[in-house]
């Protein structure tokens, strides 16, 4: 569905993006991560035929986008990172305006335009855009992304701006899109949100892709941060006795010896289990701290 | 070129000049004013019909005698002339209030991302910006005629065929005018990142293109040619033919010396093209006088100031052309 052939993008001498290869598959949600500067928003725009590549092809959907950019634009949806209206119309007025640009016929257009306001719960405001707030602003974009109901969706920080009912409600959106059968590429440097909703994830630095798959793969082959040590937490209702073992590089026990967390080379909860079990100990709670994405990206990016 | 997206685009912005309180408070202003200066242009208008009359009156009474010289009868296109002083100090600001922000405010806002990521190509967004501007103007310059029009009837002026085409001429050399500094503007909109220097910018080139260049091109004249050579003593009766002839071929020289240097700046100026336009088209309007000495028809007058018409037209054509190369290159990030 997207598809990236050496993409490469040139500003000034210096290449915003590298030869970049990449196959998002038709459904996938694909979140894109980096750091600033790393040219996210760059490929993104030549994604959506904004821009041109200075070497390379992107395909959408096998139509090549700098050859027909606007054959392309009729089958994708995008919200920019700072996505802007018209002030001195309305959220309709704003959205009509675009809507002509698209193959719709005068009630088509009115028809998708109440739709898309009501699930961005913009419905029955009469205001005009220049005196709505953030939130609203980026729920004008997410209603003008889905205007044309696009094959494909690409959304740079789409949960910018929002408040917790308004990230929920996106979340929603999104599996539902995806339920679907709509492609979803999402650039965010929320971490939370890109595991929470994407099912691939690529990470992109100084202009290439350094790292690409699921949250699992990429936290097996780089979640572990420093020299491959696990943690693991334990809590009783009795205080702990000294836990010993050949693996264990460091115990550190609360004062109320109650809780201990241990940094270790090997999973032992067996072996704590069955210890505690030995010493009439209850266990309260015990758990292994997986690695977040956040230490995916910190042990990629820092490679 | 898609035309669908264009005539979108330009439909908006026509829409959006045509209901914004700065084009409507401006032209406002300016239909006021230009019909203020029409009145004005009337009652001179009327005082010289009134010496015209008495004059052909004291000349018919005097028989036998045919006068050397017979007044021309004053032509209604003076009270146009009295109108276009409005146009060129309002109804440029008017063309640069519409122009200044066209690109960057869009640009400001980021409503310009948006607006390509639908599928519209680049060249038809500033197309339509051009065009819907174009209009605007057009519509403005529409209803000054109409009013002037209005005010002349209500003053019992009819009107002759010769005098309306040379008042349609009038608006079309207006709205040339008007459209040159629209499209310096819409020019300086694309380059420039904010609309607040844009439109300082803009207001800097309609002060040196307006004021400062007529200056400056007088100057430089007199700098090359000197000053005017000095007419002969009042008792013009001592003076023999010859030396009046000498006088006037010296006359005759150092204006044909200073021409090409004012042509020059005239030329670079919209406001010294359009007042030259105008001069001529007034004069064209005039009625026949009895010794059958027509006043030169209008197509012979067009036919004269047809390089200042091109200099007018260029200014349009060069400036968008400027501001469709640039905003084709334009970044968008």
């Amino acid at each position: 569905m997207i598809k990236t052939e050496n993409l490469t993008k040139v500003y000034n001498g210096k290449k915003a993006v590298d030869g970049l290869n990449l196959e998002i598959a038709e459904g996938d949600i694909f979140g894109f991560l980096g750091p600033n500067g790393a040219g996210k928003s760059t490929t993104i725009l030549m994604l959506v035929g904004m821009i041109e590549p200075t070497e390379g092809k992107c395909f959408i959907n096998d139509i090549e986008v700098a050859r027909n950019p606007l054959k392309v634009k009729e089958i994708i949806g995008y919200l920019p990172e700072d996505v802007g209206f018209y002030g001195i119309m309305t959220a309709e007025q704003n959205l009509d305006y675009f809507a002509r640009f698209y193959p719709m016929d005068a009630d088509e257009r009115k028809k998708r335009i109440g739709e898309l306001l009501e699930l961005v719960q913009l419905d029955g405001v009469s205001q005009k855009v220049g005196g709505y707030s953030r939130g609203m602003t980026q729920r004008l974009g997410l209603a003008k992304a889905l205007l044309n109901d696009p094959e494909v969706l690409f959304l740079d920080e789409p949960t910018a701006n929002l408040d917790p009912e308004g990230v929920f409600q996106y979340r929603e959106l999104i599996k539902q899109l995806s339920d679907e059968g709509k492609t979803i590429f999402v650039s965010s440097h929320i971490l939370s949100e890109v595991s929470k909703v994407c099912n691939t994830i690529g990470i992109i630095s100084k202009g290439t892709l350094i790292a690409r798959g699921t949250l699992e793969e990429l936290k097996n082959e780089f979640g572990r941060v420093g020299a491959e040590n696990l943690r693991i937490i334990v809590e009783t209702i009795e205080p702990l006795p000294e836990i010993e073992h050949g693996d264990i590089i460091n115990a550190a026990y609360s004062e109320t010896k109650r809780k201990v967390i241990i940094e270790a080379k090997s999973d032992l909860r067996d072996y704590i289990s069955s210890r505690l079990l030995e010493e009439g100990v209850k266990i309260k709670e015990m758990r292994m701290e997986e690695p977040t994405l956040e230490d995916v990206f910190l042990s990629v990016y820092r490679r | 070129m898609e035309a669908k997206g264009l005539f979108n685009v330009a439909r908006k912005e026509l829409i959006d000049h045509l209901t914004s309180r700065r084009f409507i408070i401006i032209l406002a202003l300016f239909l006021i004013i230009s019909a203020s200066g029409m009145h004005e242009g009337i009652n001179r208008y009327n005082q010289q019909l009134e010496s015209y009359k008495e004059l052909i009156s004291q000349i018919k009474e005097v028989e036998g005698i045919e006068p050397g010289y017979m007044p021309e009868r004053p032509s209604i296109m003076l009270v146009f002339l009295f109108m276009s002083r409005q146009i060129m100090m309002l109804g440029a600001i008017l063309a640069i209030a519409m122009g200044f922000d066209l690109v960057s405010e869009e640009k400001e806002t980021r409503s310009l991302k948006s607006l390509l990521s639908c599928p519209v190509f680049r060249d038809e967004i500033i197309n339509g910006k051009a065009l819907g501007g174009t209009l605007a103007l057009v519509f403005a310059m529409g209803a000054a005629l109409l009013i002037s029009l209005a005010v002349l009837l209500i003053f019992s002026i009819v009107p002759s065929m010769n005098e309306l085409a040379a008042i349609l001429v009038f608006g079309l050399v207006s709205i040339l005018f008007l459209l040159a500094y629209f499209a310096i503007a819409l020019m300086i909109s694309t380059i420039s990142g904010k609309s607040g220097s844009a439109l300082i910018y803009t207001l800097v080139i309609f002060f040196i293109l307006g004021s400062i260049l007529p200056i400056v091109g007088g100057t430089v004249a007199d700098m090359v040619c000197g000053d005017q050579p000095k007419s002969p003593p009042v008792v013009v009766t001592n003076m023999s033919e010859e030396e009046m002839q000498q006088y006037n071929e010296v006359l005759m020289a150092w204006s044909e010396k200073r021409k090409p240097i004012i042509e020059a700046f005239t030329v670079i100026s919209p406001n010294m093209n359009y007042e030259r336009i105008l001069n001529k088209i007034c004069s064209s309007s005039s009625v026949t006088t009895t010794y059958g000495d027509e006043a030169p028809g209008l197509q012979d007058v067009l036919g004269r100031v047809w390089k200042n018409i091109l200099a007018l037209i260029s200014f349009s054509v060069v400036f968008f052309a400027l501001a469709y190369v640039k905003f084709m290159r334009m970044d968008i990030r």
